[in-house]
């Protein structure tokens, strides 16, 4: 009887020590699509979106800890100004350039998560440190949705979370000032991600 | 003194009168652009942009009327997934099939409504028709900010108008069914819409 009783704790054990370990997840570069909004000129709200950033997570819903980090490549950024039509530039190609994101000096922009707050088994905002043109500063971000499951694309074989996330940020705190002023100096972040399971 | 009295009366009754009338604006193709939302398989909200809207309208803020009438080419979406790598095709491109857009067969998706609630000067509220994949159905534009005055840019020689808007329709009531209901029924959408008076 105490055998089989000790058994049967350990069975029960089993699951609540695998889901207490920490889950280690890719970023999926199709669905995890980072948007910003500004202002323009008080007039309308412009956005833009980065274009597959690659990253990973870990997640431990048990010990309610987590990591994150996401790379973006910077050159992708896409506000739906891709033809001159006779201009000197478009947008998108000044938005490249040193007065903005600079992407030949600074490639990259990177967010890395330092600690995770939760609300119940979901992860319920993020503080860490977004990279931009080589300076780091606090921005934490919001979670608005987060679900975990297996993926039904792949009738259950593969095991991913996603969400949404919000944040904001003052541009000048990264040195980005050009236009300060008539273009906000306030940007919102909004992003989809996922992460597959490894 | 009557000539005086009635020359005066003349001239602070212009400005009115030319105030009163509709003025017609065109949209600046490149600050207004359409953004969707739709729900991923429960998991996330996936944002996407037409890159490509031109349109214009008429504004009397004294008669509180207004019509608007824009014109968006659907092979422009994106939604941050127009290269291949090693798959047989891309989300963008997937979306531009008949599976979604069609966009062989229908190149545009268009949008005539007229001003039907007003905040003061500004429109609060217009109602119109979509008109997508053949399919029009009528739908509220609900004005989330609206801001008439001279173009910065230009030291204020060109008068301009925008706003943002959102609204939402049922993408099925317009025949485009394909992945319901893994790829969410619902489509959010918003404008963020700028246009110089003619």
């Amino acid at each position: 009887m105490s055998r089989k009783l000790t058994a049967c704790l350990f069975v029960a054990a089993l699951p609540l020590a695998a889901g207490a370990a920490p889950e280690s997840y890719t970023i999926d570069p199709y669905h995890t699509v980072p948007y910003w909004e500004t202002d323009h000129l008080g007039f309308a709200t412009m956005r833009g979106r980065f274009e597959k950033p690659t990253g990973k997570f870990t997640i431990d819903t048990a010990a309610k800890t987590g990591t994150l980090e996401i790379v973006i490549e910077t050159k992708t950024l896409s506000t739906g100004d891709p033809e001159r039509d006779g201009r000197p530039r478009t947008r998108d190609e000044h938005l490249r350039s040193a007065d903005f994101f600079n992407v030949a000096e600074f490639p990259t922009m990177t967010y890395k998560a330092t600690s995770l707050k939760f609300k119940g088994d979901a992860p319920e905002v993020i503080e860490g440190d977004l990279t931009l043109l080589g300076v780091t500063k606090p921005v934490p971000l919001r979670i608005l949705r987060w679900k975990c499951g297996p993926d039904p694309r792949t009738q259950g074989k593969r095991y991913q979370c996603g969400g949404n996330a919000t944040g904001v940020f003052k541009r000048s705190d990264f040195g980005m000032k050009f236009g300060v002023g008539p273009i906000g100096d306030e940007v919102t972040l909004w992003m989809s991600f996922y992460g597959f399971r490894q | 003194m009557w000539k005086k009295l009635a020359a005066a009366a003349i001239a602070a009754a212009l400005p009115l009168a030319s105030h009163a009338a509709p003025e017609a604006y065109t949209v600046d193709p490149y600050h207004s652009f359409p953004y969707f939302e739709a729900d991923h398989y429960g998991f996330t909200w996936i944002r996407g942009r037409f890159d490509r809207m031109v349109g214009r309208f008429t504004i009397d803020p004294a008669a509180k009327t207004g019509t608007v009438d824009l014109s968006i080419q659907t092979a422009t979406i994106t939604t941050g997934d127009n290269d291949r790598g090693d798959r047989p095709r891309s989300r963008d491109e997937h979306l531009r099939t008949p599976d979604f857009f069609n966009v062989a067969e229908f190149p545009s998706m268009t949008f005539r409504g007229n001003a039907t609630k007003w905040n003061g000067d500004a429109p609060a509220v217009i109602d119109g028709q979509l008109t997508l994949l053949g399919v029009s159905k009528p739908l509220a534009l609900t004005v989330i900010h609206w801001k008439c005055g001279p173009d910065p840019r230009t030291q204020g020689k060109r008068q301009m108008c925008g706003g943002n808007f959102t609204s939402s329709f049922r993408r099925s009531d317009f025949g485009m069914t394909f992945l319901l209901p893994g790829v969410g029924d619902e489509v959010k959408l918003w404008i963020g819409m700028e246009a110089f008076r003619n």
